[in-house]
């Protein structure tokens, strides 16, 4: 597979998700928090049985590790863009909002700018040799989508996960699972967070949005509370 | 050179309000890109691998544990305890606070949650009888700061994984100086409860202990879980956050059911008969007591030779029935051990009408808008501390690579530092860092330099980790950024420079604690080393 065929299809997916969002915004919203919660139930669950399972029956399953492992680094990565729509992510903002307004839109949209070029080196960056910039234009090395795609055409399996017996059977696979499954989420977290940052940057553009970041971790909570004790 | 480079970047990009993991990790993909042959793949490849850490696998479980328990209810019946228990002192209900604070910390990892769910609850007691507004909010604000000292701790498990150093020392290495700060703040309250003659509550007697610390028990026999297997060697740490997370779920919903499709409906209700509750109680002792016993027991005989689980379950099956007919013939006016059949029939109506709810529920228990709140909620706290963690591990990899910390080392040590005078180098650093970053990222930043120095000076790794910790708390509650102030402030709608103010008087102890723990070490070490053996360095 050339590298251009996964470029694509994350250029699709990222459309998908725009066109959706136009359409059923909550829906949206609520598929996100589902995937998030669903994974993490998951991975609680896995390790909390796998834990009864070796202690309680000396038994358990041999690639419950690398399989939780797998879906941490997922939630993690697709969860990236999703904090950044719903402004999670910590910064500093007490500098900033010193500045007069008509900087402070520009400084804020240059902070989702580099939120987003953060995100678009690490999917391909072969482009920063147009800058002059010495960087291999391997396609290879070029990124998340170069790596993911020399992966895929490798077809290598994972340590210690394997592909159920039935599936094996009936499809002919190999024993172990590609290793380009679990690599998946690289490419499609990072395009989400690309995506997320570009949306920002236009709100705060267009006025509708203040900043990217949240000044401090317990903003949700202290918003849920607020005066909760006032006189 | 590109050193400079690095750290300008970080702290140009950071004022700039670029997200911090951002300002971390594109200024590393920068330095990559100018300087090094790393392609853009491996870094990539990087983010992929540093999310996959094991160790820090631990953390979704424990802010998912603490999430399940930050529930009012759990917080309520603490602060019940903690003023049957030292309420009668003077200045009473604020030493209740203090401990109130300590007890929720060990069932949750994070300090703003502590300051919300204690203060909320406390602050408003404090000012019923008559302590001030400003007395009431410094206690919180300080005391709530004990979350990241008392295991289990987040910051904790992001030191290990940043060091090497065992999650199971470094928890138990926060117990006793998490005692020991709470200890000195309790005194100074009390000396000032005398100085402004402050009231105190009245002695409810032991009664009201027991009642209290069997409703709270519950949950704080999670950080018995917590401890006890990590010491007793049975699981890893990872392993003890996954059970703490699923028995967290199991306590919130199944058995104080805060929260749910249960939510606010009790096992005993008020038309059930007295014999019934005797029969009920009876039989809720001594099952928990069995619960209690069968792990104790397998976390204390792991290691030992001809013990079964069978013999296990023998021997607490045995205990369990005479605590039932204990508590039977103590509640029985009659005394008579052969009303207990009687009782037991009795109390059936209670466990079928209870069993007969859950299961009519059972799908709901798990799958309700409650559950799914708590577990969106957990999973974007996870996701906001791993992305900063994920980047700070490349910024720290890149730093290695560039040999920064040798280049410091020799440096410092150039410079003739010794111990003594290297650890109040590291308090600065870590006092003027923690005023602008969030701890467990610039626990990350600072560790891979300050670690090696530490080391090559004879600091013991577990010891050096209790001073970071210590560090992160005191900026939580210091300006320009302490966390701990803005939520205070939230809450109680008092501005920033009055909680500032009112905190002023108990930093002043967390400071006097900062010094403590720096230059006694035996603080740290005296019980994970005695528990477990020293930790070995392998460089």
């Amino acid at each position: 597979m050339a590298i251009v065929v996964p470029a694509l299809l994350l250029a699709l997916l990222v459309a998908l998700f725009f066109v959706a969002e136009r359409r059923w915004p909550a829906r949206v919203d609520r598929f996100e928090e589902n995937v998030l919660a669903s994974l993490l139930a998951i991975i609680t669950f896995v390790s909390f049985t796998q834990v009864i399972a070796r202690y309680g029956f000396n038994t358990g399953w041999s690639g419950a590790l690398e399989f939780t492992r797998i879906l941490f680094a997922w939630m993690i990565l697709f969860g990236m863009g999703f904090g950044i729509k719903r402004s999670i992510h910590l910064g500093v903002d007490a500098f900033v909002r010193l500045l007069p307004a008509g900087i402070f839109r520009w400084v804020a949209v240059f902070g989702a700018f580099a939120t987003f070029l953060y995100a678009f080196l690490l999917l391909y960056a072969a482009w920063l040799v147009l800058l002059g910039i010495d960087v291999s234009t391997n396609w290879r090395q070029t990124g998340a989508i170069g790596y993911w795609t020399f992966m895929y055409n490798l077809g290598t399996g994972l340590d210690d996960l394997r592909y159920p017996e039935l599936l094996q059977n009936l499809f002919g696979l190999q024993e172990r699972v590609h290793r380009w499954i679990a690599y998946l989420m690289l490419p499609i977290g990072l395009a989400l967070l690309a995506f997320r940052a570009f949306e920002a940057m236009i709100a705060i553009l267009r006025g509708e949005r203040e900043l990217v970041i949240a000044g401090h971790e317990a903003e949700e909570l202290v918003s849920e509370h607020k005066d909760a004790l006032k006189d | 050179m590109e050193a400079a480079i690095l750290f300008i970047l970080v702290l140009v990009l950071l004022f700039l309000g670029v997200p911090v993991a951002v300002s971390l990790g594109l200024s590393s993909i920068i330095i990559i890109a100018l300087f090094s042959q790393d392609s853009m793949s491996s870094v990539a490849l990087q983010l992929f691998t540093a999310s996959q850490n094991y160790t820090l696998l631990a953390i979704p479980f424990f802010v998912l544990a603490s999430a399940f328990m930050s529930t009012g209810g759990v917080a309520a019946r603490i602060i019940r305890f903690a003023i049957a228990s030292v309420g009668h002192i003077k200045g009473g209900l604020a030493i209740a606070s203090v401990l109130a604070c300590m007890l929720f910390a060990a069932l949750s990892g994070s300090s703003p949650a502590t300051v919300v769910a204690i203060g909320t609850i406390a602050i408003a007691g404090m000012r019923q009888v008559g302590y001030s507004r400003d007395f009431a909010a410094g206690i919180i604000a300080n005391a709530g700061t004990l979350g990241i000292l008392i295991p289990p701790s987040i910051v904790m498990v992001v030191y290990s994984a940043a060091t090497d150093v065992s999650v199971g020392r470094m928890f138990l290495a926060g117990v006793v100086p998490g005692l020991v700060a709470g200890l000195m703040l309790m005194v100074a309250i009390y000396v000032m409860a005398r100085v402004k003659n402050l009231p105190a509550e009245d002695w409810k007697g032991f009664g009201e202990i027991i009642a209290g610390g069997k409703e709270a028990g519950w949950g704080l026999f999670l950080i018995i879980i917590i401890l006890g297997g990590i010491y007793g060697g049975v699981f890893t740490p990872t392993e003890a956050a996954a059970v703490a997370a699923v028995y967290a779920f199991f306590v919130a919903l199944f058995i104080y059911r805060d929260m749910g499709p249960l939510k606010g409906v009790r096992w005993i209700q008020e038309t059930d008969s007295k014999r019934s509750r005797i029969g009920f109680s009876s039989l809720v002792y001594a099952a928990a007591f069995f619960f209690v016993f069968m792990i104790l027991s397998f976390f204390v005989t792991a290691e030992w030779e001809g013990v079964s689980a069978r013999g296990r379950a023998i021997v607490g099956l045995v205990l369990s029935l005479a605590i039932m007919v204990a508590y039977a013939v103590w509640r029985d006016r009659e005394s008579n051990p052969f009303n207990i059949p009687g009782y037991l029939v009795a109390g059936l109506p209670i466990w079928g009408r209870n069993f007969a709810l859950m299961g009519r529920n059972f799908h709901r228990m798990f799958f309700n808008e409650d559950t799914r709140k708590v577990m969106t909620e957990a999973s974007k706290t996870t996701i906001m501390l791993m992305f900063i963690i994920v980047n700070a591990l490349l910024f720290a990899h890149v730093l290695t690579s560039e040999r920064i910390p040798d280049a410091i080392t020799d440096l410092m040590l150039n410079y003739g530092f010794n111990w003594f005078t290297f650890l109040i180098a590291v308090n600065l650093l870590l006092l003027l860092g923690g005023q602008f970053m969030e701890p467990s990222g610039l626990l990350l930043i600072v560790a891979p330099v300050v670690f090696p120095i530490a080391m090559e000076l004879g600091v013991d790794p577990v010891h050096l980790g209790i001073i970071m910790v210590v560090n992160m708390e005191i900026g939580m509650i210091t300006p320009p950024i302490g966390l701990n102030l803005f939520v205070t402030s939230g809450i109680t709608g008092m501005s920033l420079i009055q909680v500032v103010r009112a905190a002023l008087p108990f930093v002043a102890v967390l400071f006097a604690f900062l010094i403590l723990v720096t230059y006694v070490p035996v603080l740290s070490t005296w019980l994970p080393y005695s528990l477990m053996g020293p930790e070995i360095v392998t460089r």
